[in-house]
């Protein structure tokens, strides 16, 4: 486009004295601060900026604001690509790079474009009926064509390289909307002594006041007052975008978006989790579209849109107009459009001649009083509109390069409507409002009362009263904008002109008000049915300007008023939100906290291959040069076998149990009896669910007379405090018990292995370790290199073991301390994976077993319940299902072919049979039998299957092992070892 | 059996080689102070109905008044926290090891159940006239005059890490308490959010 600029000399709220480059489709223009992408195009002559979702329709800038169903594009390169982005919100700055999307080859010459033609052929529902056959071609032909053929903008694929955080306000009032209505209630709630949060999606603070010269200086008033009130925050920039219980509201702000070089530090967004008292929704109304044919063309525009492009930002979107209406307030439209040096402007004005008309004829434009457009003559630009004298046939073509279209205005009850206040049809603007809430009131165009004079007045009284709501005094007279410039916002209702041709009630899903009565034929007529039968609304846009207009084509379709078939209920997120919003910090290793050990840096050092068991980061085992995984598994496994080995067990919970009660306490938690142990013994226990299955284990030591040191599995450690916290609070509230986590006081590490004692011996001072000095079971304390220790002499791995646990921060130097001891005997570090090895030789239930489908007596162990007293799980435990000789109970497995791996989560069954007589729990190569593949497992009639084969099949794999069935002691049955 | 007993060595922080001296993040302006300080610290439970005892008994040895429930009291260089109902956080310099714990347990008798977790917990810092600011990108509650100041404490969770919160003064200074276990990525959390104002860690 050549010739006059666009952009007007003066006025609207850009700064014309600078100028800023940006790149749209490779091409470079230029604009001012002050400017949305939108804008700057405008004003450059660009009328064309995408293609449509599904019939790559040419499309062009059709709103002014976050409403924008058409112009999207992707903004930024490479990593920082962000698709369908709204060019009617995104500010520009130097060097922005902006890319139409969905089209190919080019934006003008779209190949995909052909659908168009085809459109008969693809119906709403078109999906469904058409992919159906053959099954098998779903996802090799049907779902990559239609996901190549659909879906807007492309995300970008590398990793997201900015980075983003997320926050938490807290507010008195908060009031969303910074237009008459937000300015008037923020400054009356702050006036009034409220802590107000006043959040702003747009980067200027006005709304419809930055279209109205004439408040410009009330505006400025206001914002100065309300920027001087120490208890207001202002947040511009930021989209308030859903509505949850209890008054919490989800906010993102754009903080760097806008800036063409981001300072450091400074995260791109902030998700800001808002918790207010008092909400005034203040969101303003959306104008709406009219589905006429052709409704979506380049050069089709909302006219209050066309109207900010002149007021706001001083571009003329088109130099001859026509408006078409129902509605007084749309006339400023033309005139505004006059004013700024458009040709002409034709009103075409749905009902009948009225004062409105009237006095616009007597300004000297043209009105056609009781018409409508029937439609639009240009492709990837207008020239022309049909106009129809209502009733009556044939039509009129007026020349024109843009058509402003309002269909009236409805509140923005999004997020009203997110909170599940009722909405009520007003039928004067033909919308639906927002009722009572608790808690929330809505304000100005946000409830129907439009005007900038009435919307500011109201916006104050909600203002007051919210703050009044949260117990403040009222003390805030301030002037506010006359009611007698706004415009009667009547409607006659006008949703789609009956003719032939695309009318679009979804623009940017393609939906056509054809496609919605077809729904309704095929059966979806109830609103919610038809929505997503046809996609209406399911855009991100969520049918904010076409939303009620296809609910109204659908109301007629079924003989209904629009108000009794309603609007599809709202949901988050009013726009898109940025899904590294959401995340926040908690990305890449801070996707969860990670728990580390006081050893973790020593394990790092020395080459541990790390494994996550819960948050907890452990050694698997620590890889020597050239060794593959399992060669490290066997060698730690075998030095503890033959020599001695160390491992890290400080992720091992641990509870520190006091109270006259204590031992009472934990006789009812555990199936075994504590109260009985003696002072500086432990004992191993099992501790049930209340529904009889068994919950965890572990030893637990008797420190005093009223003081418990219980362990629990990694796994469960969390688990079992809860446990503990449900019965002292709620079942046991008699007891005198106190308890509280310890694993992290405590660094705990487990010296086993034949030549056990012989290292712990040349660590520890002050400790007789002989079996009289500290036997079985036993523990005491002691120091190793100076630091405070408490050994206990247990076994995980079936060998002479001792654990010994010191104070966290002294974890590395006892470390270190028995390690050098034990050089002499050959001591290796070993990990989890040959922890679990040489715990599954010695037959030792962990988590695989203790699965929660597991009793007692499956595992044999029920001979440790006490025989006298109750505890949990003990009835439910004897439940007939429970204690049925039928259950699969606890055995060993042996590969017949030692060489031949046997699958944990293989069934045993027997040769040739389908079925399932048991499943296998754990299994590890063993070092005690050669290298062999064992593992344990549950299987019925296990004790009298010993000695017997079976067939372990993992049919995943197509694998079937034959195994014999043995005990599930492997190693050391008579336990002679531990206590050697 | 009675060989000498060496002294005993400095306990290792949890955060050693994490929290390096210097300052960080934006340039200019008066940087938050971020800072571990080294604490003896002691959960302290009264024995069931000895709540009463229990005050008394450390009032009179320390001349601090366990605090009730969201808030915090300070006598002789000891903070109590009130953490979980009967139960607080005393929090002192580090002295040798194990002594606060002795001096507590001494003091409580049978009235109280005392539990040391100076290895187990880690007392971090965080002040300056941005720390609320700070504070908001993680902990959701209300840290605004009213509903928090000075002497007022709370157990929450930030950055998915269980967090005791205590408000030390009204620069603010912020004393943060949290599992020895999770204290490196609370940190990296503190750190990342403290960028954007610049932060100096002590």
């Amino acid at each position: 486009m050549t010739g006059r600029a666009f952009r007007i000399a003066g006025g609207g709220h850009i700064d014309r004295s600078r100028t800023v480059r940006f790149r749209f489709d490779g091409k470079e223009h230029s604009g001012h601060p002050g400017d949305t992408l939108a804008s700057a195009l405008l004003a450059a002559g660009v009328r064309l900026v995408g293609r449509s979702f599904k019939y790559h329709r040419p499309r062009g800038i059709y709103s002014a604001g976050p409403e924008e169903p058409n112009a999207l594009v992707e903004i930024g390169t490479g990593a920082r690509r962000t698709p369908n982005t709204r060019m009617t919100t995104a500010e520009i700055h130097d060097g922005l790079v902006a890319e139409s999307q969905n089209r190919w080859p080019s934006l003008r010459f779209d190949a995909m474009a052909a659908t168009s033609v085809a459109a008969r052929l693809l119906p709403a529902g078109f999906y469904y009926k058409t992919f159906m056959w053959p099954a098998s071609f779903w996802e090799k032909v049907y779902e990559p064509m239609i996901r190549r053929a659909a879906g807007l903008g492309r995300a970008a694929t590398e990793p997201d390289p900015d980075h983003y955080e997320a926050a938490h306000a807290h507010c008195d009032v908060l009031v969303v909307g910074a237009g008459a209505a937000g300015l008037a209630a923020a400054r009356a709630a702050g006036e009034a002594g409220a802590r107000v949060l006043l959040a702003e999606q747009d980067f200027l603070l006005g709304g419809g006041l930055l279209l109205e010269p004439a408040h410009e200086a009330w505006r400025g008033e206001t914002l100065a007052a309300i920027i001087a009130l120490p208890n207001v925050t202002v947040m511009p920039r930021t989209t308030v975008f859903g509505y949850y219980d209890h008054n919490m509201l989800g906010a993102l702000e754009r903080v760097t978006d806008h800036l063409a070089t981001a300072p450091d530090h400074v995260p791109r967004q902030r998700s800001w989790t808002i918790r207010a008292r008092e909400v005034v929704l203040a969101t303003g109304a959306d104008e709406r579209l009219v589905a006429f044919p052709d409704n979506d063309r380049p050069g089709v525009m909302l006219a209050g849109a066309a109207r900010a492009y002149v007021a706001r930002f001083g571009v003329v979107p088109g130099r001859r107009v026509v408006l078409f209406t129902n509605n007084d307030a749309a006339y400023a439209t033309a005139d505004t459009l006059l004013a700024a040096g458009a040709d002409s402007a034709t009103i075409v004005d749905f009902r009948p001649f009225g004062t409105a008309a009237a006095a616009a004829r007597a300004r000297g434009i043209e009105v056609l009083p009781g018409s409508e457009v029937i439609g639009v003559d240009g492709g990837t630009s207008l020239y022309a509109v049909q106009v129809r004298r209502r009733g009556t046939w044939g039509s009129t073509q007026v020349p024109a390069d843009l058509l402003c279209v309002s269909g009236g205005y409805s509140p923005a009850v999004h997020l009203a409507s997110q909170a599940r206040t009722p909405l009520a049809w007003d039928a004067r603007i033909a919308a639906f409002v927002p009722g009572e809430a608790a808690r929330q009131r809505s304000a100005g165009g946000a409830r129907g009362v439009f005007g900038i004079g009435a919307a500011a007045h109201d916006g104050a009284a909600a203002g007051r009263a919210a703050a009044i709501a949260t117990g403040c005094r009222v003390g805030s007279e301030f002037v506010l904008p006359g009611r007698n410039g706004d415009a009667d916002p009547t409607v006659m209702p006008c949703w789609e002109i009956a003719a032939p041709g695309k009318a679009f009630v979804d623009l940017q899903n393609d939906v056509t008000a054809a496609d919605i009565r077809l729904a309704r034929q095929e059966g979806y007529e109830h609103i919610e049915h038809a929505k997503r039968y046809t996609t209406h609304t399911m855009a991100t846009d969520q049918g904010k300007i076409g939303g009620l207009v296809g609910a109204a084509v659908l109301a007629e379709a079924r003989g209904l008023p629009v108000e009794q078939v309603g609007i599809p209920t709202y949901r988050p997120y009013v726009t898109p939100v940025t899904w590294g919003a959401v995340a926040a910090h908690h990305v890449g290793k801070a996707f969860a906290p990670i728990r580390r050990t006081m050893l973790h840096d020593w394990h790092v050092r020395n080459g541990a291959d790390f494994m996550e068991a819960g948050l907890w980061l452990r050694p698997g085992f620590y890889p020597q040069k050239g060794e593959s995984p399992w060669d490290s598994v066997l060698r730690e496994a075998r030095a503890v076998r033959r020599a001695v080995g160390i491992c890290d067990v400080s992720t091992l919970g641990k509870i520190d149990v006091q109270g006259k009660d204590a031992g009472v306490f934990l006789d009812r938690l555990y199936m075994n009896t504590f109260s009985t142990l003696a002072i500086g013994k432990a004992r191993y226990g099992i501790m049930l669910r209340e529904d009889g299955m068994v919950f965890d284990d572990g030893t637990t030591t008797r420190l005093a007379e009223d003081h418990f040191f219980v362990t629990t599995t990694t796994a469960n450690a969390a688990r079992v405090m809860e446990h503990m916290d449900l019965y002292a609070q709620t079942v046991w509230p008699d007891l005198d018990v106190q308890y509280c986590s310890v694993t992290d006081q405590w660094a705990s590490m487990s010296i086993a292995g034949p030549k056990a004692r012989s290292t712990v011996a040349r660590a520890v001072a002050g400790l007789d370790l002989s079996n009289e000095g500290l036997p079985f079971m036993g523990v005491a304390d002691a120091t190793v290199a100076g630091c405070p220790v408490r050994v206990f002499r247990i076994s995980f791995s079936g060998e002479l073991a001792y654990e010994i646990a010191t104070p966290a921060g002294y974890a590395l130097a006892v470390w270190e301390a028995v390690l050098a001891a034990g050089r002499a005997d050959g001591i290796v570090p070993y990990g989890v994976e040959a922890l679990g090895l040489l715990r599954i030789e010695k037959g030792h239930v962990a988590g695989s077993e203790l699965n929660g489908h597991t009793t007692a007596r499956d595992l044999g162990l029920d001979r440790m319940a006490k025989k006298r007293g109750d505890f949990v799980g003990r009835v439910l435990a004897e439940r007939p299902g429970l204690v049925d000789p039928g259950r699969p109970t606890f055995v060993g497995i042996r590969s017949v072919d030692p060489k031949r791996q046997v699958r944990q989560g293989a069934h045993l069954v027997e040769p040739g049979s389908f079925k399932s007589l048991g499943w296998v729990s754990s299994v590890t190569r063993s070092v005690e039998l050669g290298d062999a593949w064992i593992g344990l497992a549950l299987l019925t009639d296990g004790k009298a299957r010993i000695g017997s084969r079976l067939v372990a099949a993992f049919p995943l794999k197509d694998e079937a092992v034959e195994v014999e069935i043995v005990s599930p002691h492997f190693i050391d049955p008579e336990n002679a070892r531990v206590r050697a | 059996m009675s060989a000498p007993e060496p002294a005993v060595p400095a306990p290792r922080s949890p955060l050693a080689g994490v929290a390096t001296t210097g300052r960080y993040g934006a340039a200019g302006g008066t940087p938050l102070a971020i800072a571990e300080i080294p604490a003896a610290i002691v959960q302290l439970a009264a024995r069931r109905g000895r709540a009463g005892d229990l005050a008394r008994a450390v009032s009179g040895a320390f001349g601090l008044d366990l605090p009730p429930p969201g808030r915090a009291a300070s006598a002789r260089g000891i903070d109590a926290i009130w953490i979980q109902p009967d139960a607080w956080l005393l929090l002192a310099p580090r002295g040798a090891e194990g002594a606060l714990a002795a001096e507590v347990k001494r003091a409580a008798g049978d009235a109280g159940s005392v539990v040391d977790q100076s290895h187990g917990k880690t007392l971090m810092s965080l002040a300056g006239a941005a720390a609320r600011r700070v504070m908001a990108k993680g902990c959701r509650l209300d840290l605004d005059a009213p509903a928090f100041g000075p002497g007022r404490a709370a157990v929450t969770q930030i950055a998915q890490i269980g967090c005791v919160v205590h408000q030390r003064d009204a620069i603010p200074t912020y004393g943060l308490v949290v599992p020895s276990s999770l204290a490196i990525p609370f940190f990296e959390w503190l750190t990342s959010s403290a960028a954007e104002f610049g932060y100096e860690v002590g």
